[in-house]
């Protein structure tokens, strides 16, 4: 596969971004590989309604 | 190939945290890692020794697309550099990464176990 990118001129005046979270970027450039993974576990399980009784230890 | 030169002029960050990274320049390889066991009770009790990363959402392999797809890649960067004239933001946390530069690779990976402890309510509605 052949792929062309002509970058021209940029020229940004204001960003403003509340949270950069959970394996997210924020970049300002370039970059040749970019991999991301996140994963969040909040089964049914997690909601646990009762007396606080401690939950597993190590 | 004539590379690209960031420029910000002017940067605000509040909050940085829990294995990120904030890089100015350039770099070769980045690769932030965290795993996050949150628990959050109704009223504050905790008892500092609970929870551990035995769960799968700690151990299981994250599906990741493959690099070695072959690309030919021809990049013309008529204009060398990137302007910004300012950033706000507010935080960065869990593997995130706010870089003004370029770089190779960003490899990043993040894992949240999240529960909640509720003291009163109605047991019949979940499951």
């Amino acid at each position: 596969m052949n792929f062309t990118v002509v970058n021209k001129n940029i020229s940004v005046d204001n960003v403003r971004v509340t949270d950069v979270a959970s394996s997210a970027i924020f970049l300002v450039g370039d970059a040749e590989t970019i991999s991301l993974s996140s994963a969040f576990d909040t089964p049914p399980e997690s909601l646990i309604i009762g007396p606080f009784v401690p939950l597993a230890r190590a | 190939m004539l590379k690209r030169t960031s420029v910000v002029k002017n940067m605000k960050v509040i909050n940085l945290g829990l294995s990120s990274i904030l890089e100015i320049g350039d770099s070769y390889s980045i690769k932030p890692r965290s795993k996050v066991w949150a628990l959050q009770r109704q009223f504050e009790l905790f008892y500092g020794d609970e929870g551990h990363f035995r769960d799968p959402v700690f151990t299981r392999p994250l599906p990741k697309p493959d690099f070695d797809e072959p690309v030919h890649f021809v990049r013309y960067n008529e204009s060398p550099t990137i302007k910004v004239n300012n950033i706000f933001v507010t935080a960065v946390a869990v593997s995130s990464v706010l870089h003004v530069g370029s770089t190779q690779l960003i490899d990043s990976e993040s894992r949240v176990k999240h529960i909640r402890q509720l003291l009163h309510g109605q047991k019949d509605n979940d499951e």
